[in-house]
């Protein structure tokens, strides 16, 4: 089995690679792992009036992980709140053409994507409304 | 040297219609000979007419050898079934039988061949376990040990700063001896994890042979099921890190 040239890509010129301070304002963090490989991803939104300005990445595992996150962030920036919800694992599976065995790794993505934006979330609502 | 035609190229097209298709036969139940349709009773040979049989669908890896599910197998015990069933499917017995007894024996022995390698090993053996009892292994749970993952993306982080460094520099030595002290105590915490899996497999086995129907049973397997998975996914973690560590600083 070989890799698509999009996740060589990805994997070769990995897009918005590092990561912001996790206490920052606006910035959403999402630690996730897939247990059966041991990958270890991490994806962070930076946040400003509803749309993400920003987002950056670091993961640990394989090429089709790697490129799963690169295109998420790619993905992310300039959309808004609402709009990232709506990636689903299947959007990646389909852009990077990733086979059966390597699916799990766009579904670390789009869990990355769900827990940096509850972070985010989070965080906003612990906020005083007049200082957001 | 003879040349033997692959056993799954002669069972292609040429066949006459009224044969049975094998790779049908291969779906049949266990429960009747594919050749003279009687009962069956033998392991993998039906005792009438001594054909071989297929390794039914259902069947998992634990039955396929012949061994109970359980974790603490004798390692000895599954090697020799492994070779008795080895030499009962090997091709060489099956050169001059049909075409439908050597597809039966080929696919016989690959089924085989992967059950020994993950049975063998007591980690494969748990996973394979869990993925039995608790259904489907594809329902990926990807919310972390926190605490872990933190660990895990500060010593990458020192892993690659090692990396950019000049390895016989000042720098480069401390990194490496600080990562050399970080991978003696992940190892640690491997085998710690190791040793209680260990105790749950015998926890699991107990229960197992007191086939207890109780509801005390029922929350004690799902105990030990739950404390498994998790053991195994965290060890997974460390051990992806450790080799990391290893391949790097070797």
């Amino acid at each position: 089995m070989a890799y698509s040239d999009k996740v060589v890509d990805h994997f070769n010129n990995p897009r918005n690679m590092g990561s912001f301070k996790k206490d920052e304002e606006g910035v959403g963090t999402g630690m996730v792992g897939a247990p059966e490989c041991g990958d270890v991803m991490k994806l962070q939104i930076k946040v400003q009036n509803d749309t993400i300005v920003d987002a950056k990445f670091k993961t640990f595992g394989c090429g089709s992980a790697i490129a799963s996150s690169s295109l998420a962030t790619e993905w992310l920036k300039g959309k808004t709140i609402e709009e990232a919800q709506k990636i689903k694992n299947t959007d990646i599976v389909q852009e990077l053409n990733l086979p059966p065995v390597k699916i799990h790794c766009s579904v670390l993505a789009e869990d990355a994507i769900k827990a940096a934006l509850t972070d985010y979330q989070k965080k906003a609502d612990a906020q005083p409304a007049d200082t957001k | 040297m003879v040349y033997t035609p692959c056993p799954f190229l002669l069972m292609d097209n040429n066949q006459p219609s009224t044969h049975p298709d094998p790779r049908r036969q291969l779906q049949m139940a266990r429960s009747m000979c594919w050749h003279c349709q009687s009962e069956m009773s033998g392991e993998y040979f039906c005792e009438r007419c001594v054909k071989v049989q297929p390794v039914s669908k259902d069947t998992d890896y634990f039955s396929c050898l012949g061994v109970p599910r359980r974790l603490t197998l004798d390692p000895q015990k599954l090697e020799a079934k492994f070779y008795e069933l080895s030499r009962a499917f090997h091709p060489d017995f099956y050169q001059s039988k049909s075409p439908t007894e050597q597809t039966i024996s080929l696919s016989n022995a690959a089924v085989l061949n992967t059950a020994y390698r993950t049975l063998r090993d007591p980690i494969q053996r748990a996973e394979y376990l869990l993925g039995l009892e608790t259904g489907s292994v594809k329902d990926i749970r990807t919310s972390p040990p926190a605490d872990l993952f933190e660990e895990i993306l500060v010593l990458q982080d020192i892993l690659e700063e090692y990396r950019a460094s000049e390895h016989d520099s000042d720098e480069g030595r401390r990194l490496r001896d600080t990562l050399k002290t970080e991978q003696q105590a992940l190892e640690r915490r491997k085998e710690e994890m190791e040793s209680r899996l260990r105790e749950l497999f015998v926890d699991w086995d107990k229960l197992q042979d007191a086939g207890e129907a109780t509801s005390p049973a029922r929350v004690e397997r799902d105990r030990i099921l739950k404390q498994m998975r998790d053991l195994l996914s965290h060890r997974t973690y460390i051990n992806n890190i450790v080799n990391d560590l290893a391949a790097t600083i070797a």
